[in-house]
């Protein structure tokens, strides 16, 4: 019970000199959690390997500053004791050489230690005290142990670098000092100074930035909107993200917004900064918490580089995030690094300094390459998704293609088994790998009920609560899908596999099942539990709908099966699918009752070729089957949403959809009626209605336009806490359900997961048993909930980005001058103070199109609708923009189609714009507007032609394609709306398409 | 939470400890000649040292005496070098005046004062160096104090500080878990019946939590008694070898 004692004397500084005597106990003995270990250490999961020519020993002076080399994965087998996690300077080298000698000898020198300093005397003083334990300065240590590793050294160099240059630092003072911290808080309290998060104008970086305030901290004005800061001086040294503190300035002093169109490039035309509307303008008197993180930056070329005359081994470094300024870094490979993305880190921002310093810890490589673009997004995100490490495999069960894994018969008897008596089959994406829903229908007691079920991979099973496997999938939140590739949330061993439910095999699965009145659909019974199923058919979208539409096709599971055995089982499938539909369709018409949304997303799909070039950007498919799945799906998380409400009120995790502000549907409302409809925002039921009649027959892009405005407007949908919020706030606006959670993608999304577990948990609490593991408290839920909506939120913004990087790179290679497809039809959705912005239903694209250049040149209309630059005026209207130049005068009225020239702006430093520039006022190729969607649609049967031909010549890539294939079409779910969008829209277009469309798909095949 | 991390992810506390350990508890009786009863107790680095007078006739107004038991006067002081900075008054502060009656409540519940009607009991504790948990030493160096007076006790008191850190309760906080804004409790326990002399706690914890942590520091007031209990019959054997 009682340790050995000693006393650490410590002394500290508050106010006054003070001395604290700190005990601290020394154990005989912890575990070592090598894999040599000859003493039977208790070392649960071995996180040393012990096929290492040796283990590292850092010091605490190491550790804190040498980090990031010892982050790299190459290094293995590296031990920080917990001396040198608690940076105790004192002493804290000889704790740490006798660490690294019990090791050596703990280990009966079966494994080499070297422990790195940067001490010298530490060097001279231990080097030669004990054979098998090496001590060396970092730099001999990578010199010697890795000489290969080039990234180590690079860093090493970095970052000593930067901590020599923290010394040598005296100028004049470029911005004021912050204040101390105390008078800062004193300051807050009292009113004088405001708190806030600085949030940086993407648009003009250099002179507005925002502070927004938590709550309202000051009665005598609104700030609500804000406090402005412009300009670099008043920003004094805060960085996007930090959280400020702002003082404000006198009313005389306070400037307004500008609200015209700028190009992002930075170049700020200081002068006409707007006069008009005044907001609260304020200076950043000092920082309370910085918020830096990793930041992408790309280093200039050489010819660029500006004052190299001081130092040479100092660059100015452009970061990826325009909202963040030049970093100055040390480095001694600026020659080898240009036009390089790299990496940094903040080291700090002195008052003497006009811009921070920063050192690299990371080289991405060349701007403008795929990967160098694809990891930029990720790094940029914060999105951190290392390959699985080996104590996480360790824990999955095994499974190999020799030796596949089986259910366990035991495991087997507890659940309820649904292999025999239902007929089990999912509909996915093609190519499909984590299948985490199936489906099953059947009708009972003499077909007066019918059983609806959805059953769901059962992902706890194999990931138990606060393993590492379950601490890694928390942290990622969420399988991240980019425009080519995807990290998964899980293993592969589980998404791919064990969890995955494929055809044809036994797997778990949480299932909800429904007894319907088979005439009026009213639910009867429902049974929630756990599972065994095998899924008979893997089908995919294309080919459930092709089965519906009773044509012919073939199911590849029934291949094996005779004629007449064939029919029978084929005749089964298309029952239950029929069935599948009818119910689908009854639910979706409860909905639309309760006033549910039908809106408008924009997602493009890049194809790539074998070697990653973009040969076409599509638009989405969208088919009934898609709807009637997603119909099951929404169902299945809306009873179990109710379920664990009704047995957890005050901890279950729910997700909810907040009505939108009705401020924010003020554009739609404007521009709707400009065209001559009323929006009715009042309700979700409202709206819905008033957007199905909004519909111009002349023109359908108007009301798909009308719905993503529409979408614009709404608000997030969240994760969240039942005990955070009162119920009356639990509901779902975009799906009009009371109550609804994520409960039908454990593979992909972690919040399933902590729904699985929530749900077991009440069915155990229903048979009198008690929980078996402790529930999370409704405050850790609700810090879990605002977790992974933040993952949600970065998982989107990369998505977005990646699909616009490839918008750009499919671009990039064309001419737009002579290629016609960077030539298309653009409707105009919003009038600018310089321009318009435009919409391109063909490739998706948002973008400005400016009407008046940086010389004060205007676009002028010539009589045939195309246009040219020419010197005039450009005047404002609500519903239109006239330009003037020369006498004549020429218009653009929202929503008129007018044929734009896509080009890409490309950037060395930063991500690559498309550019849109008018070319004629008039729509694109004349005869085509009356029909877009068809337009649009021949196009895109031209695409999925291309598409199959080159699935075809390369089989040896086909897995590839196929991953790609579904990350498209899988990344649509956070969007459930734009898949329902989808659907409707299907009505557009002519009936044959659909049979047109799978045909390739399916000889691909 | 001052930044601090009070458990680290593998389970050690700040000061190497893991979450039920207590500190190295040591302790000797019978230090003074003078006094009916003395002890000394050290619990990690905070120091106590413990003097019983009586039971004796009533000193001063014969008004406070109680015709069917003892009275227990307990006076609570700090060193003035006890503290990391030095404090001005050693006693007769609130906070001093506050610990003597929780002192006199714990001693009250312990003590068979019903054998000594109209007399009374003087207990004087002194903290020597404040390192966290003053309450419960004072109490421990107490128990042994009154025991070395030969007083009859029920039981031994024995008392103990727990804390609550991410879902886990700690036991025996030193100063720096103290200050690091965990919620405390403190309990005084009689071991071998279990009852509670003493709870207090001044810091908001849920109430799920409540009985965990009571349960704790009943354990870690076991551990504590177990101390003691060696700690008296030591003293005992050695007492009685010398008169021998």
């Amino acid at each position: 019970m009682i340790k050995t004692e000693k006393t650490l004397h410590l002394r500290r500084f508050r106010g006054r000199k003070v001395r604290v005597v700190r005990e601290h106990y020394l154990r005989e003995q912890v575990p070592c959690f090598s894999s040599l270990c000859q003493a039977d250490c208790a070392n649960g999961i071995k996180v040393l390997p012990g096929d290492l020519t040796h283990y590292v020993v850092p010091d605490a002076d190491v550790v804190v500053n040498y980090l990031e080399i010892l982050e790299l994965r190459e290094l293995q087998g590296i031990i920080f004791t917990q001396t040198a996690c608690q940076a105790l300077h004192s002493k804290g080298r000889r704790c740490v050489y006798s660490a690294a000698v019990w090791y050596y000898n703990h280990l009966a020198g079966m494994m080499n230690v070297v422990m790195i300093t940067e001490d010298e005397e530490a060097v001279a003083q231990y080097s030669s005290l004990h054979s098998g334990v090496y001590v060396i300065s970092v730099q001999d240590y990578l010199q010697n142990f890795w000489p290969d590793l080039q990234a180590a050294q690079e860093l090493y160099t970095s970052i000593s670098q930067a901590l020599e240059e923290k010394e040598a630092e005296d100028s004049q003072r470029e911005f004021p000092e912050h204040l101390p911290a105390e008078v800062m808080e004193a300051g807050i309290k009292s009113g004088r100074y405001i708190q806030g998060t600085l949030s940086v104008n993407k648009h003009r970086a250099l002179n507005e930035a925002l502070v927004l305030t938590e709550g309202s901290c000051s009665q005598s004005m609104d700030l609500s909107s804000g406090v402005l800061v412009h300009g670099g001086k008043n920003r004094n040294r805060a960085v996007h993200g930090d959280v400020v503190v702002v003082e404000l300035l006198p009313k005389s002093e306070w400037k307004g917004r500008v609200t015209a169109l700028t190009e992002g490039q930075g170049d700020d035309r200081s002068a006409d900064d707007g006069q008009e509307n005044p907001m609260p303008t304020g200076r950043v008197v000092g920082v309370l918490q910085r918020n830096w993180r990793d930041y992408v930056v790309t280093f200039p070329s050489r010819d660029a580089t500006q004052s190299q005359s001081r130092n040479c081994q100092r660059v100015l470094t452009i970061p990826w995030d325009r909202r963040i300024p030049k970093i100055r870094i040390s480095t001694q490979q600026a020659d080898t690094l240009q036009d390089h993305r790299v990496v940094v880190r903040l080291d700090s921002w002195e008052s003497t300094s006009l811009y921070p310093n920063g050192h690299s810890v990371k080289v991405l490589g060349r701007a403008g390459e795929l990967e160098t673009e694809v990891q930029t997004i990720l790094v940029e995100n914060c999105i951190h998704v290392p390959a699985f490490s080996e104590a996480q495999m360790k824990e999955m069960p095994l499974s190999s293609p020799e030796r596949p894994w089986r259910v366990d018969p035991a495991e087997a008897a507890k659940r309820r088994d649904l292999r025999d008596s239902h007929l089990v089959f999912s509909i996915d994406p093609v190519g499909c790998e984590d299948v985490d829903d199936t489906l099953s229908v059947r009708s009972l007691a003499d077909g007066t009920l019918l059983e609806l079920g959805v059953h769901i991979a059962d992902v706890t099973h194999f990931v138990a609560e606060g393993s590492l496997t379950d601490l890694e999938a928390r942290t990622r939140a969420t399988t991240y899908y980019l425009a080519d590739r995807r990290y998964d949330m899980l293993p592969a061993v589980l998404s791919a596999d064990l969890c995955s439910l494929l055809g044809g095999v036994d797997r778990y699965a949480m299932s909800v099942l429904w007894e319907l009145d088979a005439e009026s659909l009213a639910v009867r019974r429902v049974w929630y539990g756990r599972t065994v199923i095998r899924s008979s058919y893997q089908l995919h979208y294309e080919l459930a709908q092709a089965l519906l539409n009773g044509e012919e096709v073939r199911v590849p599971e029934l291949e094996q099966f005779c004629p007449e055995e064939k029919d029978l089982k084929l005749a089964q499938l298309i029952q239950a699918l029929e069935m599948l539909t009818r119910v689908a369709r009854h639910l979706r018409l409860q909905r639309d009752r309760g006033g549910a949304l039908e809106l408008e997303g924009v997602e493009v799909r890049a194809q790539l070729d074998k070697d990653k070039n973009i040969t076409a950007l599509v638009p989405r498919q969208p088919l009934e089957v898609h709807e009637t799945v997603a119909e099951c799906m929404i169902y299945a998380n809306h009873w179990v949403a109710r379920k664990i409400q009704e047995s957890f009120p005050n901890r279950a995790l729910l997700r909810r959809h907040p009505p939108p502000r009705q401020e924010l549907f003020n554009q739609l409302v404007d521009t709707a009626k400009v065209m001559g409809f009323s929006i009715d925002t009042r309700t979700n039921k409202a709206l819905a209605d008033s957007l199905d009649r909004a519909a111009d027959p002349q023109d359908p892009m108007v009301n798909r336009l009308l719905r993503m405005m529409a979408t614009r407007a709404m608000s997030q949908a969240l994760y969240f806490s039942t005990g955070s919020q009162p119920q009356d706030q639990f509901y779902h606006y975009g799906l009009a359900l009371d109550r609804y959670t994520h409960f039908t993608s454990p593979i992909r999304r972690y919040a399933d997961i902590v729904v699985h577990r929530l749900l077991t948990a009440a069915l155990e609490l229903e048979q009198g048993a008690e929980p078996a593991g402790i529930l999370a408290t409704n405050r850790e839920l609700e810090e879990l909930a605002q977790h992974i909506n933040n993952k949600n939120w970065t998982a989107q913004r990369a998505q977005s980005a990646s699909t616009g990087l490839f918008q750009c790179l499919f671009f990039r290679d064309r001419d737009p001058q002579t290629d016609l497809r960077c030539l298309a039809d653009a409707i105009v959705y919003s009038i600018r103070d310089n321009g318009v912005l435009v919409f391109v239903s063909e490739y998706g694209i948002k973008g400005p199109v400016y009407l008046k250049n940086k010389e004060g040149q205007v676009v002028s209309a010539e009589p045939d609708g195309s246009c040219k630059w020419q010197s005039g005026k450009v005047r404002r209207y609500p519903s239109y923009i006239t330009t003037t130049s020369g006498g004549c005068t020429s218009t653009f009225r929202l929503m008129s189609h007018i044929t734009v020239r896509i080009s890409v702006h490309s950037s060395n430093c930063h991500s690559d714009a498309l550019v849109l520039e008018v070319v004629s006022n008039q729509p694109h190729r004349g005869s085509e507007p009356q029909r877009p969607a068809s337009q649009g649609h021949r196009q895109l049967v031209q695409e999925v032609v291309r598409l199959a031909e080159s699935a075809q010549q390369q089989a040896a890539h086909a897995p590839k394609l196929s991953r790609e294939e579904r990350d498209f079409l899988q990344s649509k779910t956070p969007n459930l709306y734009s898949i329902l969008e989808e659907i409707r829209e299907l009505a557009l277009m002519d009936p044959e398409a659909v049979p047109r469309l799978t045909d390739p798909v399916k000889t691909g095949q | 939470m001052a930044g601090l991390e009070l458990l680290s992810d593998q389970g050690y506390r700040l000061d190497g400890r893991k979450a039920t350990e207590l500190r190295k508890v040591q302790a000797r009786m019978g230090v003074f000649a003078q006094a009916d009863g003395s002890a000394y107790l050290e619990q990690g680095n905070t120091k106590a040292l413990a003097v019983v007078y009586g039971p004796h006739e009533i000193r001063g107004s014969r008004s406070r005496a109680l015709h069917d038991r003892a009275v227990i006067n307990c006076q609570y002081s700090m060193a003035t070098f006890s503290t990391a900075e030095r404090k001005r008054r050693p006693h007769g502060d609130r906070k001093s005046t506050e610990m003597s009656l929780h002192l006199k409540q714990t001693f009250e519940a312990a003590v068979l004062t019903e054998l000594y009607p109209r007399s009374q009991i003087d207990i004087y504790v002194k903290i020597l160096q404040s390192d966290g948990g003053n309450y419960s030493v004072c109490v421990n160096a107490a128990t042994l104090a009154v025991i070395d007076a030969g007083i009859p006790m029920r039981d031994y008191v024995c008392a103990c500080t727990v804390g609550f850190v991410d879902e886990t309760s700690l036991a025996d906080l030193c100063y720096a878990e103290e200050s690091g804004g965990v919620s405390s409790l403190a309990l005084a326990l009689l071991p071998r019946g279990g009852q509670i002399a003493l709870v207090q706690m001044d810091a908001r914890l849920h109430q799920d939590h409540l009985d965990t942590l009571i349960e704790a520091a009943m354990t870690a007031c076991k551990g504590v008694s177990k101390v003691l209990d060696q700690v008296v019959r030591q003293h005992l054997q050695e007492a009685s070898t010398l008169q021998e």
